[in-house]
């Protein structure tokens, strides 16, 4: 993944791991393997977990620790209602963003082909 | 629990317990994992910044930091595969999660108090 794209995706990330989370609770590694599945191919795991982190401190979604075969528990995560309420609101910012730069595009490139 | 006065010079002694288990754990770590552990924690000591006054935070971070390992060490993922590709980008993102009480906090308030209070000048 560019460097670009790595930049890009960090406002959003919370929003797309969310999303996942709002389809089926997940641990971190079902959530990487999700995104990976969805084509954002060279996300670390780490980066993931680090969110995690992020978006349970800021009560977006519930913790369960469920006992594994080997190793330490594994943390579930379920989105609940302040997750949800920041899913729908990242959603609208979405759309929002992509219109505004999809105008911009096709804006810039009408200009270019006027001034060919 | 009652904190007993020794603990004010020397620190509370359940946070050394539970800080020399985390030592322990990461200390367990088969390698690679144990030296990958060990490079990312002088990282944080160095750049973590989190205030003397909660240790709990920080426990908290190191805590998950061990489980993070301890999984990775049962799956055998790759370090690759936790860290990506940018080491240091991602200690900051680890660290950053728990970042709600670093001591830069206190002078980002400041700052933006002291910005409030001008434009509150500037009305006219």
């Amino acid at each position: 993944m560019g460097k670009q794209t790595t930049e890009m995706l960090k406002g959003t990330l919370e929003g797309i791991v969310l999303a996942i989370l709002a389809v089926s609770p997940a641990y971190g590694y079902e959530i990487t393997a999700r995104l990976r599945d969805e084509g954002f191919s060279d996300i670390a795991e780490g980066t993931v977990y680090a969110l995690l982190v992020r978006i349970e401190q800021r009560g977006l979604v519930d913790v369960e620790k469920v006992p594994s075969e080997k190793g330490p528990p594994r943390k579930v995560y379920t989105i609940n209602a302040q997750g949800g309420a920041y899913l729908d609101e990242f959603w609208r910012t979405w759309s929002f963003l992509a219109e505004r730069i999809e105008q911009l595009h096709h804006r810039i490139e009408r200009t270019n082909e006027e001034g060919e | 629990m009652a904190a007993k006065w020794y603990e004010l010079i020397t620190g509370s002694l359940d946070d050394k317990k539970a800080y020399r288990r985390y030592k322990a754990r990461i200390a367990a770590l088969p390698e690679p994992y144990g030296t990958a552990a060990k490079a990312f924690e002088r990282y944080f000591m160095y750049n973590g910044g989190i205030t003397d006054g909660d240790s709990a935070v920080m426990l908290t971070m190191l805590n998950d930091f061990a489980d993070l390992w301890e999984r990775a060490a049962v799956d055998q993922t790759p370090v690759e595969d936790i860290v990506g590709d940018d080491p240091v980008e991602f200690a900051e993102a680890f660290a950053a999660a728990y970042a709600g009480k670093r001591w830069i906090d206190k002078e980002r308030n400041r700052l933006t108090e002291t910005i409030q209070n001008l434009e509150g000048k500037e009305e006219r």
